[in-house]
Parts: structure tokens; sequence; C-alpha cells
């Protein structure tokens, strides 16, 4: 699986894909299928699915601080270990040094970021939900940031290709806010939860499903061709999976596409610039420098796919000056770095659950509830905020945690600990967050990493419409759990940056008008046609859902039209 | 407010805990005297004790809560915690008999709730030492295994009826 590229030999390729995660995945799996030959480069490590694993199997007492964040890790990952138990030993292998790669914060953003390979991939949420048709519309009905060039319609056969790669676990509802996809069997709901549900459906009318999860729970051939097998209910999967029980670059997209013989992977090797030609006026390859000896070597393809992450992709662009282009690469508009967005979370309500204590469950469930948005959606509409947000939560019996805030020691107190505690349920936000100019990342114009490329820096922040969302997130997580008749509602509101949903978006964004925006309808630079941004960069709004699966769909689009665009010309 | 709900060997080591003054540690590397070591030994054993399952002491987590703060606590937390100790130190933990050790852990459990409310920058003591002490032995492969039904590869996910006296799930 792993082809190192020797710089001296022959350094053209049919197309380049900066980037291993989620969306670089899956662009060299369409291009490879589609029988170009592809460099895949990615900056960080190589890890390799299942050896590469090295905490996969560990039993709790084989992790040395059993979950805790050592202070060294903290220092090192001092924004990683901003999101909740990415420092511990668990997962920390699988995050990005930070003090080795710093970022300059003028405003605070939780940048979390994975340098190896399959990115970010390796250890998402794998929520996986089709945008709705309002989704792409609503930018152009309240005159926000700029129209989408593309509808639901032309992204449905995307997603659809994507779901049954991927395998996406969920249960139909025939909702419009939340389009059903093509789904593997729905894991189950928990006896608390469903009485939740019924109670939303009858006294508020609000929606709640089990979530939509890219984990197997019914492996179908495409699945099992490529060595994955069904979900084992271990709830670990942060930790890489050995069964490949939830989708990641490492378990699908990379073997798909090493399966051709097509893909070549660089590791460990920092694309610096887009190489411009300026009398063939496109892109003809990367500068390329190695993290370790930071020589550098140059790539050239016919097409180039920029996958590196919203943040890294813009900075990437912003970094490649010519002649044409001086301002940044496809930066006339100048919208790169600009319209970053993010999804807000760290704010709900918890409850405990009188009753059901005799339901219990076997296995963990690495999934939760879904609860779509009900926000200015249909006859609702709110005067305070635009757009909605949606909830991920559930209910679960209370552990031997519990015993560290209650009273007691001593033989009892122990004993006690060893049974299944009460019921507790918590539901969380994720909301939307608008495409916004003076949001944006951009390069420091004196100081430089290790490697001699210009810092970047974060600028971005809440607005006033993310405050007041957030006000209703709250206060409408405590009347469900009320109106569900739970007891002792809390509510919570972490202290967050932009950032922490890990759903960075918009740097690059597409539209219909190059003086507005970086891309067009099919994700290619307005300026640069043999260039394609297909990341979360790509993104003119956020939606409130989890990005993935839409990132993926536009992928598969964009490289659909790429070697379609490409074969043209050369016949 | 809490005199009524204790025993006459409680009372009698609040009394020692009064005048106990909390003694000021000055910041330094992270390390226990023999002394200290016993006491949160002791402690422990009392939070988790031996009985048809092992205890703190067989579990290994006198030494695991040291490491544990040596690695992964704030100064403040390890001044709170050196403080408790210099305190339990100063009413003679050792010397006092069961029923007057519980008194004393019964009398901080409550103080700590009071002093867990005005947010202390350090975590305090008593808090520091239940919660690992109870992360120590219910993650430790004897506490673990002896505690619960062990699941490492659950391989499916179902809902089920708790059977009488069903321990919790560990996996």
């Amino acid at each position: 699986m792993n082809l190192t590229i020797k710089a001296t030999k022959n350094n053209t390729f049919d197309a380049v894909v900066v980037g291993s995660g989620m969306t670089g995945g899956f662009a060299a799996k369409e291009l490879t299928e589609r029988g170009l030959k592809v460099l895949m480069i990615e900056r960080g490590r190589e890890i390799k699915h299942i050896e590469g694993y090295d905490t996969a199997m560990k039993q709790p007492w084989e992790i040395e601080h059993r979950g805790k964040t050592t202070n060294v890790s903290a220092e090192e990952r001092w924004a990683n270990s901003r999101f909740w138990g990415l420092g511990s030993e668990e997962v920390v292998n699988h995050l990005t040094n930070d003090k080795e790669n710093p970022y300059i914060e003028k405003r605070p953003f939780d940048w979390i970021r994975a340098y190896h390979t399959g990115g970010k991939s390796m250890h998402w949420g794998r929520q996986s939900y089709r945008w709705n048709k309002q989704d792409f519309e609503a930018n152009a009905k309240e005159g926000i940031g700029i129209d989408w060039p593309i509808r639901y319609e032309d992204l449905e056969p995307w997603y659809a290709h994507v779901e049954k790669f991927v395998g996406v676990s969920g249960q139909k509802e025939g909702w419009d806010v939340l389009p059903d996809g093509h789904f593997l069997p729905p894991m189950p709901m928990f006896a608390p939860e469903v009485h939740f549900k019924k109670m939303m459906t009858e006294k508020l009318s609000r929606p709640v499903t089990i979530g939509r999860i890219a984990n197997l729970t019914q492996p179908q051939k495409v699945h099992t061709d490529l060595g994955r097998a069904s979900c084992q209910y271990r709830s670990k999967c942060a930790r890489g999976c050995p069964y490949g029980g939830y989708y990641s670059s490492l378990s699908g997209a990379i073997p798909a596409a090493m399966q051709t013989k097509r893909l070549s992977i660089l590791h460990d090797s920092i694309v610096s610039e887009i190489i411009y030609d300026e009398q063939k006026k496109r892109a003809i390859g990367v500068r390329v420098i190695d993290q370790h000896t930071h020589a550098v070597t140059e790539f050239f393809a016919k097409i180039i796919f920029l996958n590196a992450g919203s943040i890294n992709t813009a900075a990437l662009m912003l970094n490649s000056k010519s002649n044409r282009f001086q301002n940044g690469f496809g930066n006339d508009s100048d919208q790169v770095g600009r319209n970053l967005m993010d999804h807000q979370l760290g704010s709900g309500a918890m409850a405990s659950i009188d009753g059901f204590e005799d339901d219990y469950v076997y296995g963990q469930r690495p999934n939760a509830l879904y609860i779509p948005r009900f926000r200015n959606w249909g006859n609702d509409k709110q005067t305070a905020y635009l757009r909605g947000f949606g909830y991920q939560g559930g209910a679960s019996r209370e552990g031997w945690e519990s015993g560290v805030n209650a009273d007691g020691f001593g033989a009892d107190f122990k004993k006690s600990l060893t049974k299944p505690g009460p019921w507790s349920i918590r539901i969380g936000g994720f909301g939307e967050i608008l495409p916004n100019p003076n949001n944006r990342i951009y390069l420091d114009s004196e100081k430089k990493d290790k490697w001699g490329i210009p810092m970047i820096v974060t600028d971005a922040a809440f607005v006033e419409n993310d405050w007041a969302m957030r006000k209703d997130i709250i206060a409408s997580a405590v009347e469900m759990l009320d109106t569900a008749g739970f007891k002792n509602v809390t509510s919570y509101d972490r202290p967050t940056h932009m950032g922490l949903g890990i759903h960075d978006m918009g740097t690059a964004r597409m539209g219909r008008d190059p003086k507005t925006s970086v891309l067009n309808a099919y994700n290619q630079v307005h300026d640069c046609k043999n260039v394609f941004v297909t990341d979360g960069a790509a993104m003119a709004s956020s939606s409130c859902v989890n990005p993935s699966i839409t990132y993926m769909a536009l992928t598969a689009r964009a490289v659909d039209y790429a070697v379609k665009a490409l074969k043209k010309r050369e016949s | 407010m809490l005199g009524g709900a204790f025993s006459a060997p409680t009372l009698m080591a609040m009394n020692h805990w009064e005048q106990a003054t909390s003694p000021t540690i000055e910041g330094a590397a992270f390390s226990l005297s023999d002394t200290h070591r016993k006491i949160v030994a002791e402690i422990a054993e009392m939070i988790i004790p031996r009985t048809d399952t092992p205890g703190a002491k067989d579990a290994g987590v006198p030494a695991f809560i040291e490491m544990m703060l040596k690695d992964c606590y704030a100064q403040s937390e390890h001044l709170s915690f050196t403080e408790g100790l210099a305190s339990m130190e100063q009413v003679k933990f050792l010397e006092l008999n069961e029923a007057e050790r519980r008194g004393v852990l019964k009398y901080l459990e409550q103080q700590t709730k009071e002093k867990m409310k005005a947010m202390p920058k350090g975590t305090p003591f008593w808090r520091l030492m239940k919660e690992l002490t109870l992360l120590g032995y219910f993650t430790s492969e004897a506490g673990i295994k002896a505690s619960f039904d062990y699941v490492q590869i659950p391989g499916k996910l179902e809902n089920i009826k708790l059977k009488p006296n069903q321990k919790a799930y560990a996996y």
C-alpha cells in the first residue's frame, strides 16, 4: 500500500491530490477508478490501516493515564486539547502537535488538525446527513453571502453514490428537513429515548430520529471487498477501527484507490505552492517540501485537486503567488481565506430520568439521537436569528463515575457502583454559522514556520446571530427535556471559540460570479480551470448538519466533471 | 448544620480538624513523603476497601494517584492535595482508629462540598482523592474484572432487560 516516490524518478502524473483526508481520499478513489494515475500528497506521517492503530485493542488498564490528558500532551497539543479528550493517549497520536505546527490566533480559533494518512476522517463523528433543498436556497432568499451555484438536485445522485460506498446506517423518515438516503439498518434507540421521541412528536411536533452514522450495521459486498466488517459496538472509533467498522479514508477510499494500482502516496510532504504556468495559463504542478529534510521537489499533473482541509487549502492558495495571481492563486475576488464558517457547539441541556430501571443495553452504541432543525422551518419564524440548529445526544445509564460527586465511601459505596446507575439524558446543539467576510484566515506578512512558509493567522469569532441562536439552543433543550417529563433539567454552556465544531469551511467558496467567489459550480477555480477545490473550503454556507458526506458528494461530482473535461480536451 | 448526623468519634475528629490550620506549601516538583504516601493509601483503601473483591491497595491505586497528580494535574492541585495531606498529618490520621478515621473522612466530605461551591483554584484534596481512587480502581484490571461484566468486543448492540443483581457492563 505504500509506494514511496523517489524524487528523481518520473514526477509526472495525471492528477495530484493534496491531502489524504475525507475528501482527498475520495478524490483519489474517484480519479483512479476513472483510469487516472494519481499522486496523493500528505503532509503528515504515514498511518497504516489496522496495523497503525496502536491503541485500538488496548484494554482500559493498558492506557496509562486512563483517558486523561497529561500536562506534557496539553502543552504539545495546545489547540487540539481544547476539544474534549483529544489530548489523551488513546488518540493523541492521531492529532497534530501544535507546538511543532503553530498558528497565530489574532482572534482565538480552536483549530483541530490531524496531519497523517486519512486526516480527520480517522476520528470524525461519522454523523452523515444530506443537506436539504432549503440549505442550498437560503443564501439567495435571505440575501446572505452569495447564492450557491448548485441545488439539491445537482448533488442528489452523488449523495447516493457516496452513501453506498461509505455505508451509512439510519432510519428513513420522509422528512423534507433531513432528506433520506441509502441506509443500512438503523441502530436501536434505547427505552427512554423511545419515550422521548414519542413525547416530542406528540407534544412539540419536533422530529427525533436515530443518528445516521457511517458505521456498518450490515456490511455490503462493496465494503467486505475492501476488508471492512460490521461495527463491533466497542465505541472506540477514534482510536482507529481494526475491523473497518466505520468509514475513514484509510478503511475505504484509499484501499479502493490502491486496488486500481494507479495511486501513489507521498507522506511527510508539505505542498507549499501551486505552480502556475503563465504561458499555458494553467497550473502545471505543485512544489513540495519534505517535512524532515526540507528538500524541495516539484510534481506535475494535468489536474490538481486541493483537499488539504479548508484552512490549509486557503493558505496554500494564498501562498501561491505568480504574475497572474499576485494576490494569491485564484484570488481575484479577494475571497480566499474569507467566510470561514464552522458549527457552534458546546451548549444544550441534561436531565436525570426516573424509571426504566429494568431497561439496559448490551454493547456500546457509537451513535446518538438526532433532532433535525425545527427553527425557521415550516411555520416557525424566529426574529432573533436566521437559520437553525440540530441536536445530537441521547440517554445512557450512569456508571461508576457518578460516585465521584456522590457522598459516601466504603464497602457499600463500592458495591453500589458496580450496578448500572439511573438513566440520564443529554442533548447538545450544532448551530449554523453564516458566511461573513470578516471571519477569515490570512498569512502573516513576516512570521514563517520552520519550512519557510508564512504562518497562518486566524481572525474569526461568533457574531450576534450565533449568540442569539445559542440562547435558543439552550432554552429549547431545557424545554424539550422538561416536556418529556425528565427530572433535574440543567442547561450547560461551555465557553468555546469558532473551530471547536471541527467543521471549518467556506474559505474558497463556490459561486456564480468570479467577482465574489473562488470556485464555479463544479468546484473549479474560476480563473484556472484545471484546479479543483473540493474540501470544506468550497462551501458557500454551512447548514447545521455534519458536513463530511456533502464534501464527499461534491468531490465525486467534481471528479466526474474534471475527468470528462480532460478526456474531451485530449480526444 | 452538620452536627446531628455525626457520631462521637466524628465530633472528636472535627475538633482536631479545627485546630489544624491549612499550612502553606511552597510550589515545587510534585512528590509525596513516605508518611503522605501511607495516608493516601489508607484513605484510598477506606474509599474502596478490600471486601469479597480486591480493594484499592490490591489494585495499585495509591501509586496510580501519585502518578496521575504528577502527570496530569496543575500546580494548584498539587498544592491543595499536599495541603490536605498536611492537615491529615496534623489530625494524626494514621494514629486514629477505624471509627475515628471514618469520622474524619465524613467531615472532610461535607467540608469539601462547601469548598467546591466557592469554586476554589485547586480542586480540594478529598475530591482529588475520590476521583482518582475511583478512576484508578474501576479502570484497573483487578477492579474491572471483579466489579463488572467486562466485555472487550461486544460484537452486537441490543436493548435488554436487567436481571436481578446484574452487574454493569464494562467495555
